[in-house]
């Protein structure tokens, strides 16, 4: 058997990064593989964020479709807040590979979110976004864990997540050795994923493989600096130096990775990389529970106090929730990376024509909000849940969701002002992602009119000769092909996906309010909770 | 209403922890006095997880929050696995306490 698709993910991907670094010679790997292939913008989607970005990769569908908008689940009712982490129980669209599987082929997914606890496929499923105590329960199939656990520089704390290692991602790099360890880490991280994946394309190769390496985002967000020649300072210190030195290393270290694999799969495979969103610079800090408590919407209950500028780990997000007064607020924002506001079911569940009325309300409110030093709004663009999740789980989704004008994630803090600067430019998800082709019957040095990411799932499912499901919402990116191709193979569009198995879909969604657990309970319980 | 005896869950529970634990190079007796946090290192993650897989292993839900919760109001913020047993064993075969109000 050999692989007929590569799916490579590079979390967070930007050109913005990627060109620079293949004009420096970073990446010459790529520079070549781009030259002889496709590329082309990949939109993402409201919000440009993990969970619901690399869904809708891994199911072509949108989140209202497939019911993940978050890294949580939040639901304000009538009778109390709720809110839980999301796994792969909250997806309730078929995956690429379970429709591979399903068509009497095989596939591989490796570190992918959302994929836990594993819904069996023929192949291999290794998922991302694991606690390392669990990763052998994560696997499928369950001898998996032995196979890679034999594997070279093995370490289950630095492959999956592990909470103490993963602090800096939360609260931020402190000092200078958080940068280099920060890095270091993702290094070896990166290592593992590439070995194991290249141990089963080599032991069991799979007609799909998937790949997902996350590194790139968790450098993105601290080092970003050191990375955008927009940045980084004219006259950098030694040790502005030697941080942006270690980010190429990273970076080499992938485009080593590529070529590897690339070359591996062998030149009939046809390899689509993608990211799920983009990355910017973030200079600003808004604070939007502050913003809603100034306008009368939120009210702290007694004792809140502004925390530090920047920080929020999950003790303070656990803390906030509950440091709110919930019978005096009718708008709030729960976590700090769906930049979404859900208003009280008092406003929910009221007439429509009272909830329409109050939403726009808010929504011309926040459009009024500018930068006193420059006049300019902080927001460009507010989408309320209509037109960001339309699909069967809108009403899961936050009723208003913010663009800022720096692409920036709210805080969700108390402060005493609305908008701060940061101290230093800090990496942020911006929508404009990467979509890179190559391989057999794929055009070369074609630069192509922006794609959705809706449609990386048509376009693989088309790379590896299946037909198009007719419920997917994207199309194949047929300007990614030779015509002849396309005309020897036209694209199929036909029947329709099958929905994940009743305990993986129907029931986690299923409004049962012991079934929408509180995780800042959960934490509270644990001694989390101050 | 499925009826899980108390013993098989306990036997359940102990040989997935026991089976987990090969990879913490955690080397003491995995019993019913064992405790999550204090003995296994467990952090919060790893008792949502958990309770995820037990929810699958038996293709159900129970409520945990409800028992993390009650975790809350304890001296010791920790629980034995006995206890985390119980709480299955109690909600498999009482259909009352499996909808909780």
């Amino acid at each position: 058997m050999t692989v007929r698709t590569l799916l490579i993910g590079l979390d967070g991907a930007t050109f913005t990064i990627l060109d620079p670094l293949m004009e420096e010679g970073v990446m010459p790997f790529l520079e070549q593989f781009i030259a002889g292939g496709v590329r082309a913008t990949l939109h993402s989607v409201v919000p440009p964020l993990t969970p619901p970005a690399w869904t809708t990769v891994m199911t072509g569908r949108s989140p209202g479709n497939h019911g993940v908008f978050d890294f949580f689940r939040f639901e304000f009712k009538r009778d109390g807040r709720y809110i839980r982490v999301v796994d792969a129980r909250d997806v309730s669209c078929e995956t690429i590979w379970s429709m591979v599987s399903r068509q009497g082929l095989k596939a591989t997914a490796l570190n992918f979110p959302l994929t836990s606890p594993p819904v069996p496929i023929s192949g291999y499923l290794l998922p991302g976004w694991v606690p390392w105590r669990h990763l052998r329960l994560a696997c499928h199939p369950a001898d998996l864990y032995d196979k890679i656990k034999q594997l070279p520089g093995f370490d289950a704390r630095e492959l999956a997540m592990d909470m103490s290692l993963e602090g800096n991602a939360i609260e931020g790099c402190q000092n200078k050795e958080d940068y280099e360890d920060w890095i270091h880490l993702h290094i070896r991280r990166e290592r593992q994923w590439f070995e194991i994946v290249r141990h089963l394309m080599t032991e069991d190769p799979c007609q799909l493989t998937a790949v997902l390496f996350d590194g790139i985002d968790k450098l993105q967000h601290f080092v970003w600096r050191f990375l955008d020649p927009a940045c980084f300072p004219s006259s950098p210190s030694p040790w502005e130096r030697k941080i942006r030195a270690l980010c190429w290393d990273y970076f080499r270290e992938i485009d080593h990775f590529l070529e590897e694999l690339i070359g591996l799969a062998g030149p009939e495979t046809h390899t689509v990389m993608v990211s799920d969103h983009g990355f910017s610079a973030t200079e600003q800090i808004f604070y939007l529970n502050t913003w809603l408590e100034q306008n009368g919407y939120l009210t702290w209950a007694d004792g809140a106090e502004p925390e530090q500028p920047g920080k929020l780990g999950l003790e303070t997000m656990a803390r906030r929730f509950y440091e709110v007064d919930w019978d005096r607020t009718s708008a709030y924002s729960p976590t700090p990376s769906g930049n979404g506001i859900y208003l009280s079911p008092d406003d929910s569940d009221c007439a429509p024509d009272d909830y329409l009325s109050s939403r726009q309300q808010l929504l011309e409110a926040l459009e009024r909000v500018t930068d006193p030093a420059t006049g300019e709004p902080v927001i460009k663009r507010i989408w309320t849940r209509e037109e960001a999740f339309p699909g069967k789980h809108m009403t899961l989704a936050p009723d208003l969701t913010l663009g800022l004008r720096d692409n920036g994630f709210v805080s969700i803090l108390p402060s005493d002002e609305v908008l701060i600067p940061r101290v230093e430019p800090t990496g942020t998800h911006h929508p404009d992602g990467i979509f890179i082709a190559g391989g057999p019957d794929i055009r070369q040095g074609i630069t192509a009119p922006a794609l959705s990411i809706v449609d990386v799932a048509p376009t693989v499912l088309y790379t590896l000769g299946l037909p198009v499901p007719e419920d997917l919402e994207g199309r194949v990116a047929a300007e990614a092909f030779d015509r002849a191709s396309l005309e020897a193979r036209p694209v199929r569009v036909e029947g329709l996906t099958q929905p994940p198995s009743p305990l993986s879909g129907s029931t986690a969604n299923s409004a049962n309010e012991e079934d929408e657990a509180e995780v800042m309970q959960r934490l509270r319980a644990l001694g989390y909770v101050e | 209403m499925t009826s899980v005896d108390q013993e098989s869950i306990l036997a359940d529970v102990l040989g997935l922890m026991n089976r987990l634990a090969r990879d913490w190079e955690y080397s003491g007796e995995i019993s019913p006095e064992t405790f999550l946090f204090a003995d296994l290192g467990f952090e919060s993650i790893d008792a949502v997880v958990l309770s995820s897989f037990i929810q699958e292993h038996y293709h159900r839900q129970f409520p945990f929050p409800q028992l993390l919760a009650e975790l809350g109001q304890r001296e010791v913020k920790d629980i034995r696995i006995g206890e985390l047993v119980d709480f299955i064993h109690g909600h498999m075969n009482n259909t009352d306490a499996d909808q909780p109000s």
